[in-house]
């Protein structure tokens, strides 16, 4: 039998890979602190073990549920010597673990329809896909498509911040560098130096309706959230269906094809039924609770074809609308001929959405891009606040 | 080191400070003074992440330095800043006396005598006998780069002041982070941190938080109050009450002189429970009889 601590050490070795493989950063640092702070606790109780390890290993909320099961796997029914990589069932933590992509599929290839459609497009000019409903894409053009898509204008709506930077005028005097200048003339202070409020980007929700009717709409919005992502901006992104989970983490991986894997693998209702009302419930009492929506520009991407509570529908956007900043509506549908917004959920979305756009191609959505970045408000100048209608009409 | 009852230690000494936590968070709190770490809690708000911090202080003995954060702070307002008043002053003076020099009045005009030490600095260079608790109430309020500047600070314990040098702790402080999760915060950040959620209590502890907050609330008070909050959580509210939110809503009932609830007086109070208008209408809503009558059976 080895020295207690040994066996201790060994274990909790073990721990971590279990930990590690199911998606929690646990580095020798914090398995260094979850022995020293079992030394401090001591193993007698099991609950101050599983405080002492949840607090050192542990970072955030998130990583609980998989943690709490790794412990039960491991500690509570894993037998004896340490067998870290046997038999021990643990959930995989979503939002970080990486998505499960096939490993012999080849950058660019591989996909059912590609060859046949690549060899009939390569002769298409970009122009025709931009303008292409992404309906009718196959998933070579979606590929081409992410391509453009990194050519698009910038989508970063700004506000004042109440950070402060240096200007020789501005809002606030700068006390400090004002003194240093007024001791070259006998503490008088001629020549006032100021700061200014900072302009920084506001914050980004995108709510993406990925249900049956939108599947083929929701791939291309991943992609474009992909496309702004890339660039530095921080975007939150949701998706919903019957459900809501949160897209953000996906996001920032570089390969589109394993984002839309791993947005894929994340969403067991891809291609469901819908329930915004909920959803949008679920988004306003977890997320935008905590503050998320105050003073965001949030986008609702859906065809608002609730088939849930539409009263709720009604309440949650009230909610949503009144926190937020502006409240974009993009419904891909509404580039289709003879569309009105009939469905249900579209009147009641109409009542509380303040711009209203269409997203079913890569026109759309640049024209998209613009009424984010608020560039379409400069324009329309004048005009206060604008209400539906005052995107730019489809090309 | 391994004290096997310091848990229950630490958790009787808070309860002496009317603090009554769960042995997760005694635990957790145990450790960040035997480890001399960081902690981040979060938790909904109301649940008491900033009360832990005021009761470890009364605990430990030390002074409560707190820092609220808010957006936009930076170092004039976190560490330290000039007195441009008393500098603007002294210049005048020495000019009066003709006795400005530049270059010595600007040395002079930068020493420590000129400095207001903001909360961070405080809780460096203290000089008490006992480490105090630094409260940086809030993180998730500040930016990135405050988030970033903090990181380094609560890695070595010091600061480099450009005119002055560098101020070390001689003991470190005992920090608690609090966070209502607005947004994430660094994993950076998190790392150097213990981390601990802090939940809704159980009623049998919200009664007994409630009574150790409220000295003389008649018990059969509390416990309906307390369960009648408890099945509001269960309601689908926009914001759920917190324990801060009973203890107002006690005080305000004991201020009113009630010994128990009643219909009348719940309603007319609901507002110190419930900030939100959607959530007194779903409660007054044909709910509220079944609400008493279930917190009176209790």
């Amino acid at each position: 039998m080895p020295a207690p601590g040994d066996v201790v050490l060994e274990r909790m070795v073990g721990f971590g890979r279990v930990l590690r493989a199911a998606g929690l950063e646990v580095g020798p640092g914090r398995l260094q602190d979850a022995l020293r702070g079992l030394d401090v606790v001591g193993l007698a109780r099991r609950d101050d073990v599983y405080h002492t390890l949840r607090a050192t290993l542990v970072a955030r909320r998130e990583e609980m549920d998989a943690f709490d099961a790794a412990f039960a796997a491991y500690w509570e029914e894993a037998p004896g010597m340490p067998q870290p990589d046997v038999g021990i069932e643990v959930p995989r933590l979503e939002p970080s673990a990486p998505p499960p992509v096939p490993a012999h599929e080849p950058d660019g290839g591989g996909d059912e329809s590609g060859e046949e459609s690549t060899t009939v497009l390569a002769a298409s000019p970009d122009e025709r896909l931009r303008q292409r409903d992404f309906a009718d894409m196959t998933v070579a053009e979606l590929r081409r498509l992410r391509r453009l898509m990194e050519r698009l204008p910038d989508t970063t709506p700004k506000r004042r911040s109440r950070r402060l930077r240096a200007g020789t005028s501005g809002d606030v005097l700068d006390a400090r560098q004002t003194l240093r200048r007024a001791i070259r003339t006998q503490g008088l202070p001629f020549d006032p130096a100021f700061r200014r409020r900072k302009q920084v980007p506001r914050k980004l929700v995108f709510l993406c309706d990925v249900s049956g009717s939108m599947e083929p709409y929701a791939r291309a919005i991943v992609m474009f959230l992909q496309a702004v992502t890339v660039t530095g901006r921080r975007v939150e992104a949701f998706a919903f269906g019957t459900r809501i989970t949160r897209l953000t983490p996906h996001l920032k991986k570089l390969d589109p094809a394993r984002a839309l894997a791993g947005a894929g693998g994340l969403m067991p209702d891809w291609g469901g039924g819908t329930r915004i009302g909920d959803s949008l419930r679920r988004y306003n009492d977890v997320w935008g609770r905590r503050g998320l929506t105050r003073g965001a520009v949030v986008v609702i991407v859906s065809d608002g074809w609730e088939r849930g509570d539409l009263t709720l529908l009604d309440a949650e956007l009230a909610r949503i609308s009144r926190q937020a900043h502006r409240l974009v509506w993009v419904n891909p549908l509404k580039g289709h001929d003879g569309f009105a917004p009939l469905a249900g959920g579209m009147r009641i979305a109409l009542r509380h959405a303040d711009v209203f756009v269409e997203g079913h191609n890569l026109v759309a959505l640049e024209a998209l891009a613009d009424v984010l970045s608020e560039r379409s408000l400069v324009r329309a100048a004048g005009q206060g606040r604008p209400k539906m209608g005052s995107a730019p009409d489809r090309a | 080191m391994a004290e096997p009852d310091s848990i229950d230690t630490l958790r009787a000494q808070l309860a002496e400070h009317a603090y009554l936590a769960d042995r997760g968070l005694a635990t957790v709190l145990t450790l960040a003074l035997a480890l001399e770490k960081p902690v981040l809690l979060e938790g909904e708000a109301g649940v008491g992440k900033t009360e832990a911090a005021k009761a470890l202080a009364l605990v430990t003995g030390g002074r409560l330095i707190r820092l609220q954060c808010y957006e936009g702070i930076d170092v004039a307002h976190a560490l330290y800043d000039w007195n441009h008043a008393r500098q603007l002053l002294y210049i005048r003076t020495l000019e009066a006396a003709e006795a400005l020099e530049p270059t010595r009045t600007l040395h002079d005009l930068f020493g420590r005598e000129f400095l207001e030490a903001r909360p961070l600095l405080q809780a460096i260079e203290h000089d008490d006998a006992i480490p105090p608790v630094l409260l940086i109430d809030e993180i998730d309020r500040a930016d990135d780069e405050f988030e970033a500047f903090l990181l380094e600070l609560l890695s070595d314990f010091q600061v480099t002041i450009p005119e002055i040098g560098t101020v070390r702790a001689k003991h470190r402080p005992r920090v608690v982070l609090t966070s209502n999760r607005t947004r994430d915060l660094h994993d950076a950040l998190k790392r150097r941190c213990l981390y601990h959620w802090i939940g809704h209590p159980d009623t049998d502890r919200e009664v007994a938080i409630v009574r150790a907050r409220v000295p003389g609330v008649p018990e059969r008070l509390a416990v309906e109050a307390a369960t009648f909050v408890a099945s509001l959580r269960d309601l689908d509210l926009a914001k759920v009450p917190g324990v801060a939110e009973t203890i107002d809503w006690i005080q305000a009932l004991v201020a009113l002189g009630q010994a128990e609830l009643d219909a009348a007086v719940v309603d007319a109070t609901l507002g110190t429970v419930l900030k939100h208008h959607e959530d007194i209408e779903l409660v007054r809503d044909g709910r509220l009889p079944k609400l008493i009558a279930h917190a009176r059976e209790a």
